[in-house]
């Protein structure tokens, strides 16, 4: 098959659901994956997912990947290979290494799919690099896959789903998690998973990170600090921790690379994790011939994962044959849309928003944000209080009488902003620091006043880090103005780019460790970053080509976002504005033998 | 964003920096440097960084000797270390046609006072044991020849120009050029009007599209050229070394890694500059031919560029008989990075002293295809 | 760094047992395990030096994604040794610096 209708890059969920589609329409399908074996994050996963009955909730991550497996086996025109690295989407073709036969093939398929899943972040903290320092995902690796445990007392770091989920997997593997560390003042993942851990005893330390990591040749132990309200370690409060290994949890980010040198465009996009390719509700990039599901689309759920791997198959189908199920397509685009209304998607749904895709926003955003939307352009409140509360000191501070709760001191504040003037005094009052100054300027940024209430007080000018609903860092700010009041609540006016003015809640300075690595393919240290910018490379492909940042074999995976953020950090300059540079090929480094060798790649 | 300048000089490429240097060193410091993208983000920054002062054309071998000149004292004089290394180019001749040029070729060279020798195969394989040298008639080795950093080059020009005033403007693209009765007034840019007497075309893979914006239909078309990098290995390979007929050139950096191209004959003219898998094939079955311990080096980053070509493969260095104080330093096939701080020189001369003094660049001048031309023959 | 043998929900079906050497040194793995994770299992973390600092690194992604797992197998240089599987008799080192190039 050297033509295949649809080559499906990463045999994931996304990737698996996508394939079995269009296979069930008779198209000729090949699904490479780099794996061992098929089911990307899924046959890592033995907790019961989370998500929509249809979409095998209650099912273990492991068991879902084998049911796809099974119903993509009923198709005999599909070919299925593993341990094939995709190198590249070059004008000429896609060529397909084979690990096994380290041999090379170049495939013109009709249509593409990637759905190449994400890869994690990375975190500067000293000795980084020390063996024993893993990823997660490296974690489940061993343990999941080649029952081989990672050590014997570990410090996870991050409390999102996958640190609470790994810490979980761990503990029942039997190895013993010491604590588990989060930065911010709150559990990032659901409050189910979290309950999972506190259950098993594993404490949770909050306004906590990791300083360094103890050891010659591999870890024996690791020196932690709290955390001020700003991120700050508090002096004092260090203290040795002894474990064998450090796991990192800190999000993951889109593999993109593959869309980027398909020519698809990407956006930075904090909520969906980083640089995710620009596609619509089909799941079509905005190259005519390339899709994208899943992970790589956004980081999201394996739920969401598998529909939107079905909506994708289904396009191809209709892209090829003319025409497909399209009832079927608008039941899944539904589902997709239902499963995105609650609460605790609201990020994906800003995240999705900024791409112009429509989403099915939850009512309690939608009320507020629109009423504001009539009046841009004007400087006016926000308020975010949508629990029936008694309070009322919004209504009665403001001096025009625009805010109004109501006789029922339980109500919900309205306000009607044709009569508010923008003085900021409600702001300064809400003793629940709910409402924000808002607005939008010309030039593509706004304005976002937040209710301040520590020390210091930044000053004018100052470059801070905007950080969302749960503290997670979004870009970095210029001060444009600072309000005093009286009572303390300071209101700290900053510029940030439109799209992110609705998410951005507060701010912080991070104090990163200097000497920690950056690149640890090239070896090179945050304060090597820093000095350069100093020096005047202010452009991330200059600092790339003078410090060899992001030049090494990882291709740049492992430090791209951290030196973005450095860069943005050091000039001001928000992370979306600033050019992320290119994604050259191969994906992963190729011998001259193996392209030598031309070999098609064989069923798994 | 300064409005009003002497000099402006349209790309951030190695020779506009240069440019820009020797402005200001020689004391017009009343310049712009404009670069639509990052500096080094054309030719410069995807090219394999060798300089080399073996050539069939004699004014090509002195702009290189002047070049290498400043090389050397780059750390010194400019104040970056560009990772110039001196490790010598060995070009291979197979042929007899080949044999013979390159006798004829080193003749000439070595009355310029290059220190270039012939080597027959034995002293070539005495010398290089780890390559496979079958079929090969004799080579051409001058120890003096090497390489740098492309990138480094281009920051230590540009950012010395900065410290002696020169406003270096990136992310800022030259748009169009208004002329009034043969004269420049302005340059207008995305961000702004800069009102300018003189305006000098370094724009590299876009020389041609920038003499438009005069009005000139400049003689120059852009190829797109391939090249790679491999994962580094302790270093072996001194020389850049080079085959013609092969058509290939393979170096390795101060980092390890190799890096090697190959011209391609079927490319048409075109400003694209996406790779293909076809070079990449090519060049795997070709290379571990002649460097055996190739084959189980696996290949980092692939990437193309511009190679900006005039009629005979020789840079055209000059400026305008019909826009006044239009110049232009275009055209330098695959050899633009070595002959930089020696156009630069002499271009900065021509605009501040009114004559080029160090060099003479009189036969690199645009009438030289009305009178007919050689074409330079060492060229992959 | 042991082999998991009971699980509440895993049951890990190993290949063939097979032996390996790691710097001449003689251990046991099963067949369909990666370099890394069988060096893991006899108790190896460290698995490079790097060329510029020294410093030890190991196993991070596990995915062939960051280059820290490079070693020298077979003789050969910069094998990432999370991706590739362990045969029976491959003698594995510890790369230090660059890789030299392989004879
Ligand atoms: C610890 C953890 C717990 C989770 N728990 C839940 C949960 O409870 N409920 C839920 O719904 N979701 C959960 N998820 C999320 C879910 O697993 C992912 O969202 C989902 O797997 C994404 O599917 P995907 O197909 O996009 O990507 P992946 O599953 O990551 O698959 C991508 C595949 O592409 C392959 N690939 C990448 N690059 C290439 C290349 N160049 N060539 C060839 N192949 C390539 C990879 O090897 C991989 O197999 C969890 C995730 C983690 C990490
Ligand atoms: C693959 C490859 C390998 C090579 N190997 C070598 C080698 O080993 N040795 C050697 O000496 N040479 C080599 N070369 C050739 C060398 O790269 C070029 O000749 C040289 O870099 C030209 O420099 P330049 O400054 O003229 O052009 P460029 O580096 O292309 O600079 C021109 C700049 O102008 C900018 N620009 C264009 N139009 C505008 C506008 N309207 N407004 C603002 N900015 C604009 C562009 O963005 C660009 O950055 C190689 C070239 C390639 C492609
Ligand atoms: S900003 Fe001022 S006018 Fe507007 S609602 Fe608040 S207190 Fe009232
Ligand atoms: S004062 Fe604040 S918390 Fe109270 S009702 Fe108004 S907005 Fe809500
Ligand atoms: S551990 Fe990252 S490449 Fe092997």
């Amino acid at each position: 098959m050297n033509n295949p209708d649809l080559l499906v890059l990463g045999g994931g969920p996304a990737g698996l659901c996508g394939a079995i589609e269009a296979a069930r329409e008779g198209l000729r399908v090949l699904v490479v994956d780099e794996g061992i074996s098929p089911g990307g994050q899924l046959v890592k996963q033995t907790h019961k997912f989370f998500g929509n009955e249809n979409f095998y909730a209650s099912t273990r991550g492991m068991e879902i990947a084998g049911k796809l497996l099974k119903e993509l086996s009923l198709y005999p025109q599909v070919i299925l290979a593993c341990e094939s690295s995709v190198l590249a989407v070059y004008p000429d073709g896609v060529p397909v290494l084979d690990r096994r036969s380290d041999s090379t093939y170049l495939y013109n398929p009709t249509r593409l799919l990637v759905a190449t899943g994400a890869s994690e972040k990375f975190l500067q903290f000293d000795n980084n690099d020390l063996p024993g320092v893993y990823g997660a995902g490296a974690v489940q690796t061993l343990m999941n896959q080649f029952g081989i445990l990672p050590g014997k007392s570990v410090l996870m770091i991050g409390s999102g789903n996958i640190g609470l989920i790994v810490s979980y997997q761990l503990d029942q593997a039997g190895v013993e998690v010491k604590a588990i560390l989060e930065a911010s003042s709150r559990i990032g993942g659901y409050r189910v998973h979290a309950d999972k851990v506190k259950r098993l005893g594993i404490p949770v330390l909050l306004n906590h990170t990791i300083l360094k990591a103890i050891g010659e040749k591999s870890v024996n132990g690791a020196l932690i600090t709290a955390l001020d309200e700003r991120w700050r370690p508090v002096p004092g409060t260090e203290r040795e921790m002894v474990i064998d290994t450090v796991c990192i949890a800190v999000g993951l980010t889109p593999s993109a690379e593959l869309v980027a040198q398909a020519g698809g465009q990407l956006k930075y996009i904090p909520e969906l994790g980083g640089y995710v390719p620009l596609h619509d509700s089909d799941m079509r990039t905005t190259i005519d011939r390339v899709f994208v599901a899943g992970d790589v689309s956004g980081i999201e759920e394996a739920t969401t994962a598998m529909i939107e791997g079905r909506i994708a198959g289904l396009n191809i189908v209709k892209d090829i044959k003319g025409k497909c199920n399209e009832t079927r397509l608008e039941e899944l685009k539904e589902t997709l849309s239902a499963f995105r209304s609650g609460p605790t998607s609201s990020k994906i749904r800003s995240g999705l928003e900024k791409m112009d895709l429509v989403t099915q926003p939850a009512r309690y955003v939608e009320g507020e944000v629109n009423r504001s939307g009539e009046f841009r352009g004007k400087l006016r409140p926000i308020i975010e209080c949508f629990e029936a509360i008694p309070c009322n000191p919004c209504e009665t501070s403001c001096p025009v009488g625009a805010i109004t709760v109501g006789e029922n001191i339980n109500d919900v504040p309205v306000i009607d902003y044709s009569r508010c003037t923008g003085c900021g005094v409600c702001a300064t009052k809400c003793p629940g620091l709910a409402i924000f100054m808002y607005q939008e300027r010309e030039d593509g940024m706004a304005l976002v006043g937040i209710p301040y209430e520590f020390l210091p007080v930044p000053e004018k000018g100052q470059s801070v880090y905007a950080t969302g609903r749960s503290g997670e860092v979004l870009c970095t700010a210029r001060v444009d103005r600072v309000t005093r009041s009286a009572n303390k609540t300071n209101i700290v006016y900053l510029t940030v780019p439109e799209e992110l003015g609705r998410d951005v809640r507060h701010i912080h300075v991070t104090n990163r460790e200097e000497s920690s690595l950056i690149c640890r393919c090239e070896e090179i240290t945050v304060e090597q970053v820093k000095k350069a910018i100093r020096e005047g490379y202010v452009d991330f492909e200059e600092l790339r080509r003078y410090l060899r940042v992001s030049m090494g074999p990882c291709g740049g995976r492992t430090c791209r976002l951290n030196t973005l953020m450095i860069l943005s950090g050091e000039t001001g300059v928000p992370v979306e504005k600033l050019s992320p540079g290119t994604l050259r090929p191969p994906a992963i480094p190729v011998s001259f033998g193996a392209i030598e060798r031309n070999a098609k790649v064989t069923h798994e | 964003m300064k409005n009003k300048a002497c000099v402006t000089i349209i790309g951030g490429g190695v020779v506009g920096s240069a440019t820009a240097y020797y402005l200001a060193k020689n004391g017009l410091t009343d310049v712009v440097l404009l670069e639509r993208d990052y500096l080094s983000s054309g030719s410069t920054g995807r090219c394999g960084g060798g300089i080399r002062q073996q050539w069939s054309e004699r004014m090509n071998v002195r702009l290189a000797m002047r070049s290498v000149e400043h090389f050397k004292n780059f750390e010194r004089e400019v104040g970056l270390n560009i990772e110039y290394f001196q490790g010598g180019y060995l070009l291979l001749a197979y042929t007899e046609e080949e044999e013979a040029l390159f006798k004829k070729n080193v003749a000439m060279q070595q009355e310029e006072g290059l220190d270039v020798v012939l080597l027959s195969r034995e002293e070539t394989v005495r010398k290089f044991p780890f390559m496979n040298l079958e079929g090969l008639k004799l080579s051409a080795y001058c120890p003096s020849d090497g390489h740098a950093n492309p990138h480094l080059t281009t920051f230590g020009y540009a950012r010395a120009a900065e410290k002696m005033g020169v406003n270096v403007l990136t992310h800022t693209d030259a748009k169009r050029v208004l002329v009034e009765n043969g004269k420049i007034r302005t340059v207008v840019t995305d961000r702004g009007e800069i009102e300018t007497g003189i305006v000098v075309n370094a724009a590299g893979g876009y020389s041609h599209q920038a003499g438009e914006m005069v009005g000139l239909n400049l003689p120059t078309e852009s190829y797109r050229h391939q090249i790679f990098v491999t994962e580094p290995l302790e270093h072996i390979l001194d020389p850049l070394v080079i085959s013609f007929v092969n058509n290939f050139y393979i170096r390795q950096t101060g980092s390890g890694n190799f890096i090697m191209g190959q011209g391609d004959r079927d490319e048409l003219p075109g400003l694209e500059i996406t790779p293909t898998w076809k070079f990449l094939k090519e060049m795997s079955d070709k290379m571990p031919r002649f460097f055996p311990f190739l084959k189980d080096v696996r290949i980092l980053r692939h990437w193309a560029g511009l190679y900006n070509m005039s009629p005979d493969a020789q840079p055209i260095i000059d400026r305008s008989n019909e826009i006044e104080d239009f110049y232009f330093a275009i055209g330098f096939s695959g050899h633009g990075f070595m002959l930089a701080p020696a156009v630069g020189e002499a271009l900065a001369e021509w605009i501040v002293f009114g004559e080029p003094r160090s060099v003479d660049i009189s036969n690199l001048s645009l009438q030289r295809f009305e009178r007919g031309f050689t074409r330079e023959k060492n060229v992959v | 760094m042991e082999r998991i043998v009971e699980h509440p929900l895993l049951k890990f079906e190993r290949g063939e047992k097979i032996v390996f050497y790691f710097e001449d040194v003689q251990m046991q793995a099963y067949e369909g395990e990666t370099i890394a994770a069988a060096l893991h299992a006899n108790g190896v973390r460290m698995l490079r030096i790097t060329p510029k600092g020294s410093r030890p690194q190991g196993l991070f992604c596990a995915i062939g994604k960051c280059s820290s797992c490079l070693m020298e197998v077979d003789g050969k240089a910069n094998v990432r040794t999370c991706i590739t599987p362990v045969k029976e008799g491959m003698r594995v080192r510890t790369q230090k610096g660059r890789g030299e190039k392989s004879e």
